[in-house]
């Protein structure tokens, strides 16, 4: 396509009609001659035109303007004005190969001026229009004019021909070379690849982007940066079959990217990194890609770090907190998200930030101390959310909810309570109202009701949750089970847990055999009880053994962790059990040391010091009465502060306390409905 | 099972024909007559119709559904052209098994094959190891960079970050293991997308929209309330929306990103992945959950924004032959015809 011999031996009669307005240059012709025996397109030259501009005639050479560089300047001339389709015909004429070859020589004589790559200095002997530049841009050119009639594949043979042909003159390096050729250059690396994967050449794009990021082609800062950016873009997203970078040299501690994500996130890191250096200009997508590469690897405390080192003045203030917030979130900071988030929703900032609030007041609903703060972040969303997107004023309904519902927990009187237990109630239907399916929602209003003792409605909760979610959440399964066993419906809620036991993995099954064991006590069937915990124990042995790694060694611990209260109280029952008092006490306290509301070690140690005589009865009572305002329904925190008030002879008031143990005891779960969440 | 067993299939011509035997009907002449007939059965446009229409018909996935039986055969024949076909019918193979087993009907067929799917993932893995992915350090020097790594420093350590869970075997699918297996499937559905024709695609950000469950802005305002009632009587069966636990979330999401953001080529594609994207962020932000928000929020911000595009060359400096190069301009053009 390139050449065409016809074409050549057309030529010259049509030319030699035209130097005769032209003013010839001696020495133009002597060397038109020396070139003549050379190859085909310098026949062309035989009667060529002699530019009038001196400054093509101060190069050594002298080549005047030939066959090739008309073709090239016309077709640049077409291009220009836009007209593609012809420029393309006019480019189609050229042939490189031969050009190259021809002025190679040329080219290959200049010394590289100077070490520093610094554009500005132009070697002054060569002219703007080196027919080598020339013949190389109509190249690129043609390459242009086929991507934009989308023949990609062609356009990437052409673009590649051109860095082909400089990589072979150029053999150390291009160095120093004039501005018009770097131009080329750059535009062929940097639209070689594009073109490719038009294309859909995967592969080729792969090899290319690399040759074009690898090989040291001289490309100037904004150029590199943007073959970056889109080379990482085609890494994460493009799914092609990767293959490592083939290393010239292995330099020692060397990061060699193993995958394809880890190429795009050290490409991503660089090209922040240059930014920071002031080399290139601020492109949001870059954090973008970032955040969602970091998030999917799970890793939020590397993102923070690098949102963190972003210069003031690209982000507002608030927008950043906002998003660290998430990153301290996820990476289980939660105290640090919080501050995060305070600051960002201070009435001077950023108050109305809709997820911000919504994660504040996840954040609270966690923990009972901050839930009057999470009940008015709730309250906030909803007012925001009120007219126009009640998908948000679901979510903030139910936030509310659990902000609340734990706020009863905490709050000292009776009345405060129920008021605040309706609350709850009537912000949970109202955010189910919105959006029936979220099954969350649902779940929380199952435990909810089944805290206040409705339990026909925690029942239908617990049904529908199970329905949502097709049985995959063992959760659902419990809850229908101890709603079940607190209506004393044992045999039922064991058919429940069976069916759960059927529907879950070995792992899995560990709290639900729990269950099954208490239901089995309760039921009165011990030898089945014991079956059950023996199935239990073999769990947690083959759990035990076949944890290996270390991040199953930290779960294992924090799980540890939070029991050591649960431990300790059982420690402390073990003194009891033996009669050793002052032990059993100690060990008590610990307990509650450690999770400061810990209802057992108080009603534990509320029942031991009411054995001990009339001095330590406001003791008792007074722990017991902490155990109650924390968990309402504990009945043997009722039994217990019976017998206390009926040793202080106060007997109506241990009627009352009994008969409220015995109304418990009949609809009480075999496991605390506070074990579910 | 059936008594009647399908043949077995060992090669591509058995399982042309076992499926033109399924499908009722001998294939169109266009895969029949292809030179390279499985590769035409990936794209070809009227057998993946037919086949997932059969898919998503009533009725289909049970123990002795002769179409899952087909995949189930094809996939574990080990050509690998066949197996890349099986592939291609993952989304809607995975979309309608979620939607259908939360109402917890008996789907066998379709457990088989995914069961096979996943079994062929984690072989793939080798004994379920996790995939890790170790986070960059720019102190230390790269092919991209040049760090000054002083001379008798060791490399900065690096962290090490999992991508995917290592998995376990699994002989049954158990409710609470659906996520992950279903995950792992669409993990290997997402390594082969680029081999992948578009309308499968189409069809994952179309159950995507479904798993979901939310109502995507693009969609027009007013309809944020409920999604119709199920089981409006007779018509398409609608599809609900399903739990998206993480390892759920996540490979949905790659695969989402890729039709977005990758060179799908296709505007149609690129449109119906925005929607998937954005259903997908108002359902992480049901429940806040910070890491499905953070990535799904920064796949719409990408989808509005812009490429830099390359820029156009610049043309400086006059041309000092105009006249001559005017006078050739006709030669040069008319001796091209």
């Amino acid at each position: 396509m390139a050449s065409d011999p016809d074409d050549g031996g057309e030529m010259p009669p049509a030319e030699a009609t035209s130097p005769a307005e032209a003013v010839s240059d001696p020495s133009a012709e002597a060397e038109a001659e020396v070139t003549a025996p050379e190859d085909e397109p310098v026949k062309a030259s035989g009667g060529s035109v002699v530019p009038a501009a001196g400054a093509e005639s101060s190069h050594p050479e002298g080549l005047s303007l030939n066959y090739e560089e008309a073709r090239a300047l016309l077709g640049r001339l077409e291009f220009q004005k836009g007209n593609v389709e012809v420029a393309l015909r006019v480019f189609d004429g050229i042939d490189l190969q031969a050009a190259i070859q021809q002025f190679q020589p040329s080219l290959s004589d200049k010394t590289p001026s100077k070490k520093g790559r610094t554009k500005s200095e132009l070697p002054s002997s060569v002219s703007q229009n080196n027919p080598a530049s020339l013949v190389l841009e109509a190249i690129y050119l043609k390459s242009l004019s086929l991507q934009k009639l989308g023949k990609s594949t062609e356009a990437a043979n052409q673009c590649k021909s051109v860095l082909d042909s400089v990589e072979s003159i150029f053999q150390n390096g291009t160095p120093d070379i004039e501005q018009k050729l770097q131009e080329t250059v750059n535009k062929s690396v940097e639209l070689l690849p594009e073109a490719w994967k038009h294309a859909g050449s995967y592969q080729e794009a792969l090899a290319s982007y690399r040759r074009a990021l690898l090989s040291p082609w001289n490309l100037d800062d904004e150029c590199r940066t943007r073959i970056q950016k889109r080379y990482a873009s085609f890494l994460l997203y493009s799914n092609i079959d990767w293959s490592p970078p083939s290393m010239a040299q292995q330099v020692e501690g060397c990061f060699v990217p193993k995958n394809n994500v880890e190429e795009a996130l050290l490409l991503l890191m660089i090209v922040l990194r240059n930014w920071y250096q002031g080399k290139t200009h601020w492109d949001p997508s870059v954090m973008e890609h970032l955040t969602y590469a970091l998030s999917l690897c799970g890793e939020p405390l590397v993102l923070a770090k690098q949102l963190e080192e972003v210069l003031p003045g690209i982000y507002p203030r608030t927008e950043r907190w906002a998003t660290l917030a998430l990153c301290y979130y996820v990476a289980g900071q939660k105290d640090i998200a919080l501050n995060f988030l305070r600051k960002s929703l201070n009435k001077l900032e950023n108050p109305n930030d809709i997820l911000a609030l919504l994660l504040a007041a996840k954040i609270c609903s966690k923990d009972h101390h901050i839930s009057s703060e999470g009940v008015e972040y709730a309250r906030r969303v909803i007012a925001l959310a009120e007219s126009s997107d009640s998908h948000l004023k679901s979510v903030g309904l139910h936030f509310l909810g659990t902000c609340l519902g734990n706020k009863s927990k905490v709050v000292s009187s009776d009345y405060q309570r129920s008021l605040l237990q309706t609350e709850t109630l009537k912000s949970l239907t109202e955010s189910i109202s919105l959006n029936r399916y979220n099954a969350d929602l649902i779940f929380d209003m199952g435990v909810e009701y089944a805290e206040q003792r409705n339990m026909n409605a925690a029942l239908r909760c617990a049904k529908e949750f199970i329905e949502a979610t097709g049985g995959s959440v063992s959760k659902g399964w419990r809850l229908l089970a101890l709603v079940l066993s607190a209506q004393q419906r044992f045999l039922e809620a064991e058919v429940a847990t069976d069916a759960a036991l059927d529907e879950t993995a070995k792992l899995d099954q560990g709290s639900l055999l729990r269950v099954k064991a208490k239901l089995k006590v309760a039921q009165s069937s011990p030898m089945e009880a014991v079956e059950a915990y023996r199935a239990l124990l073999a769990l947690v042995q083959a759990q035990k053994n076949s944890s290996a790694s270390c991040k199953n060694a930290i779960e294992k611990a924090k799980a540890l962790k939070s029991y050591s209260a649960a431990t300790l109280h059982a420690e402390g029952y073990m003194h009891q059990a033996r009669d050793q008092t002052k032990d059993a006490l100690a060990a008590y306290v610990n307990a509650f040391s450690t999770e400061l509301e810990h209802v057992p070690s108080k009603v534990a140690i509320g029942a031991m010091l009411s054995k001990q005589g009339p001095r330590f009865l406001p003791a008792a009572r007074c722990f017991l009465s902490d155990a109650l305002r924390v968990e309402p329904t504990n009945r043997m925190a009722w039994l217990y502060l019976g017998k206390v008030h009926r040793s202080d002879g106060r007997i109506s008031d241990a009627a009352d306390c009994f008969q409220a143990a015995v109304m418990l005891e009949e609809s009480d779960p075999v496991e605390s409905f506070s074990s579910l969440s | 099972m059936p008594n009647d067993a399908p043949p077995p299939i060992h090669s591509a011509k058995d399982a042309l024909d076992a499926l033109a035997g399924i499908l009722g009907g001998a294939l169109p002449g266009s895969v029949a007559a292809a030179d390279d007939p499985v590769a035409a059965l990936l794209s070809d446009p009227d057998v993946a119709s037919a086949v997932t229409g059969r898919l998503r018909g009533s009725g289909s996935g049970a123990g002795n559904d002769s179409l899952c039986r087909w995949l189930y055969d094809a996939f574990r024949s080990n050509v690998p052209e066949l197996q890349l076909a099986v592939l291609r019918f993952v989304p809607t193979l995975a979309g309608v098994y979620l939607c259908r087993a939360v109402s917890r009907k008996p789907l066998a067929g379709f457990e088989a094959v995914l069961l096979a799917l996943y079994a062929h993932a984690a072989a793939q893995r080798g004994a379920g190891e996790a995939e890790t992915v170790s986070l960059p350090n720019l102190a230390n020097p790269s092919p991209y960079h040049d760090a000054k790594v002083p001379p008798k420093a060791k490399p900065a350590e690096l962290d090490v970050a999992v991508l995917t869970p290592p998995l376990e075997p699994h002989g049954t699918v158990r409710a609470t293991r659906r996520a992950r297996i279903v995950g792992a499937v669409l993990q290997l559905y997402h390594g082969k997308l680029a081999h992948m024709p578009l309308s499968s695609k189409m069809d994952f950000c179309e159950f995507c929209v479904a798993w979901a469950g939310t109502h995507s802005k693009l969609d027009g305002a007013d309809k944020q309330r409920l999604p119709p009632a199920p089981d409006a009587g007779g018509g398409a069966e609608k599809w609900r929306r399903v739990p998206l636990p993480w390892e759920l979330f996540q490979p949905a999401l790659q695969i989402v990103a890729h039709c977005l953001l990758g060179p799908t080529g296709s505007d149609e594609l690129k449109a119906q992945a925005a929607r998937a994207a954005e259903c997908l962020y108002w359902r992480a932000t049901e429940t806040v959950d910070a890491r499905a928000v953070l990535a799904t929020r920064s796949l719409v911000r990408l989808s509005q924004m812009v490429e830099e595009p390359i820029p156009e060359p610049s043309f400086s400096g006059a041309i000092e032959n105009m006249a001559e190069l005017e006078a050739m301009r006709a030669n040069i053009l008319n001796s091209k015809n």
